[in-house]
């Protein structure tokens, strides 16, 4: 299967409205891999280069050189087999629908990605012996490996697991790439982060739905036209960030509905595109790693970020993270008492 | 081939007669050997059928035994001591220790010491903590000293032959419970012996490794012989001499399987076993384990008098096979 994904003029910055498109580096029908440079930009404040976010075939270029493009309007069209898109910073307008096309591009040929540091490292990895030898043999990294054995243990099957199927590794290199691309992104604003235990019981639907609540409630807080929650799902392809719109306006039982088929869809590797764009807040839910809490970092264009964190088998940990050029230490207070209160 | 099926007493006793028939200076001397036929019947007949000047009854006075026994090995006598309980070689261990170990180094390889001391050990007999140690590594670690121990007969013979042959002294540890039971194997006829210092490799299988001492060769062979049948694949690694220490089949096997369980009978705590998992643990065969070294071993308490107690004081065949079951589950 393959889909039609555009390549948008990215929002590079805060006040960034436009981009003036300087060149392509690639030609209609082009074989691209993911990071390969697509295009570059030039804004206000800064040029940039636009790297493809998976492997695929140029369709077609939708802008010309020279052109001033709205963020989030189509720079180019790419064919690619690539289903999960970890996240597609940059914008908050709804991509030109993908569509499924029955014509797949020619096949590309598996080529190892390098992989860009991970974002969240576990520094203390227990493997047995031959684990270890086998991982370093075939240049495996070991805290990238799923342990499945006694007391979080990675096997042999593990690392055979993680090298036997390279799309898997590939595709896990490129969502990492492309979340690390983003958190790099927002390095440089200033963020503060607040942490609460809450006693309450909630699924996710429940949580994102409260969240939106509150941000609903703090419109002076808005950067976008709507709310979109990005949840992050762990799949064996690495981490999925499906986005749920407006999730405190829909019926609840749909919206926990839509969750649970969107997570179940995410841990097979498959997103729908329209729901990897246009996400204004992410949540990230450690409690089943039994994680207490974790920095939630910003993404690009978001304002805030919030981590579920373990604390007993009664409550649990809720963090808070802000970008400061829009609240300030006691809105991030505020915010954070809000969400306690509504769950 | 012969297909003799023997006990490991009768394999002993015909050990020490081809010995006697080849050597005049080969003799037998202990406690109760010679007319009440040993303690536990290992020298049977031999005392009617050698006479006295051959097997000795001697005083119940270890100490006094085993230096008789060193000072006849110096003077090229080729002595066979026995200790009625491995216990009460502790009466001797100066003359041991001191003595027998230690006397070609002190006198700059002039003398030798070719002596065996055989001496029964182990529990299960319900003789209580003073009559069922397992002191395999009292032993094996004094260097000058070699240390064997059978697990059945056929290897008890041979392995007996070659250590009188030995010119150094070498202790010969005997399971109790083993005496009256016939091996899985035929005893061949006439003098074969089997060198010291070299593992048997008694079964193979694909999935794990068993390295275990004495009776417990024969308890894991059960477990293995249970789980084949299930398809799991156990080698099990007889060391037969655990001073030398032969380790290459163990490498050889834990390149295959990856996974080690490691079984005596004898307390865990600074066991004879340890020195195969240390071995292991810093060999280059370690890489290649794929599962953590499982040791089962007797508990650090004296042996208690009560049957049941003294059963769960050391490992049995549900311990083995509940550990064997659970490294191969759960390590893949």
């Amino acid at each position: 299967m393959s889909f039609k994904y555009p390549v948008v003029m990215p929002k590079m910055s805060m006040t960034m409205e436009t981009g003036e498109l300087i060149n392509f580096h690639v030609g209609v029908g082009d074989q691209v891999k993911s990071g390969d440079v697509l295009f570059e930009v030039m804004t206000d404040k800064i040029d940039m280069e636009v790297e493809a976010p998976a492997d695929g075939v140029i369709e077609s270029l939708v802008a010309n050189p020279g052109d001033v493009v709205e963020i989030g309007k189509p720079v180019l069209i790419m064919l690619t087999e690539t289903e999960v898109m970890a996240f597609d910073f940059g914008t908050d307008n709804e991509p030109v629908a993908a569509v499924e096309v029955v014509a797949a591009p020619a096949p590309v040929v598996p080529t190892p990605v390098v992989a860009a540091a991970p974002v969240i490292l576990n520094e203390t990895v227990k493997a047995v012996p031959k684990a270890r030898v086998e991982a370093a043999n075939r240049g495996v990294d070991l805290r990238t490996v799923r342990a499945t054995g006694p007391d979080r243990t990675i096997m042999m099957e593990d690392v055979n697991a993680a090298q036997l199927d390279p799309a898997v590794t590939k595709r896990q290199a490129a969502n990492k790439a492309l979340i690390a691309k983003g958190i790099e992104m927002t390095r440089g604003i200033a963020q503060a982060s607040f942490t609460r235990s809450v006693k309450a019981e909630f699924d996710h639907a429940t949580f994102i739905a409260a969240w939106a609540k509150v941000l609903r409630n703090r419109p002076d807080l808005a950067v976008h036209q709507h709310i979109g929650v990005a949840l992050i799902i762990e799949s064996k392809y690495g981490s999925a960030l499906p986005v749920f719109k407006d999730p405190d306006q829909s019926n609840r039982a749909d919206l926990a509905a839509l969750v649970a088929s969107t997570t179940q869809a995410a841990k097979n590797g498959k997103v729908p595109v329209a729901m990897l764009s246009g996400a204004t807040t992410t949540v990230f839910d450690l409690t089943s790693y039994s994680m207490s809490s974790a920095t939630p970092l910003l993404f690009p264009n978001q304002v805030t970020s919030v981590t579920i964190g373990y604390e007993s088998a009664t409550t649990k940990i809720v963090s808070l993270t802000i970008d400061l050029n829009f609240c300030d230490f006691y809105d991030g207070a505020l915010l954070l008492d809000a969400l306690v209160v509504a769950l | 081939m012969s297909d003799r099926m023997l006990t490991m007493a009768e394999a002993v006793r015909e050990a020490m007669s081809i010995a006697f028939d080849e050597r005049p200076e080969v003799f037998l001397l202990g406690e109760d050997v010679g007319i009440y036929g040993g303690a536990f019947g290992v020298s049977g007949d031999m005392y009617h059928r050698y006479g006295a000047e051959r097997v000795l009854d001697t005083p119940i006075a270890e100490l006094g035994i085993v230096g008789a026994a060193v000072g006849a090995a110096l003077s090229g006598m080729r002595p066979i001591v026995e200790i009625q309980f491995s216990d009460f070689t502790a009466q001797a261990m100066d003359q041991i220790a001191n003595q027998a170990a230690k006397i070609h180094f002190m006198l700059g390889g002039a003398l030798h010491v070719p002596m065996v001391l055989r001496t029964p050990q182990g529990s299960g007999t319900g003789a209580a903590a003073q009559h069922s140690q397992n002191l395999e590594p009292w032993f094996a670690s004094v260097p000058g000293l070699k240390v064997v121990v059978p697990s059945n007969p056929a290897d008890a013979k041979g392995l007996l032959l070659a250590a009188i042959d030995d010119p150094n002294p070498v202790i010969f540890l005997e399971h109790k419970l083993l005496y009256k039971i016939p091996g899985r194997d035929p005893v061949p006829e006439g003098a074969t012996r089997i060198p010291l210092g070299v593992s048997k490799v008694v079964r193979e299988g694909k999935d794990l490794t068993i390295v275990a001492t004495g009776i417990m060769v024969n308890k894991s062979w059960e477990v293995a012989e249970k789980l084949a049948a299930e398809g799991i694949g156990v080698t099990l690694i007889d060391p037969r001499t655990i001073s030398p220490l032969d380790m290459q089949p163990v490498f050889e096997s834990v390149e295959k399987t990856g996974r080690l369980m490691v079984v005596q009978e004898g307390p865990a705590h600074a066991g004879f076993i340890n020195e195969v998992i240390a071995q292991m643990a810093g060999s280059s065969t370690f890489g290649s384990l794929i599962a953590p070294i499982k040791r089962l071993a007797g508990m650090n308490i004296p042996i208690p008098y009560a049957p049941q107690l003294e059963k769960a004081a050391v490992p049995q065949i549900d311990d083995i096979e509940a550990a064997a079951r659970e490294i191969v589950k759960n390590w893949r």
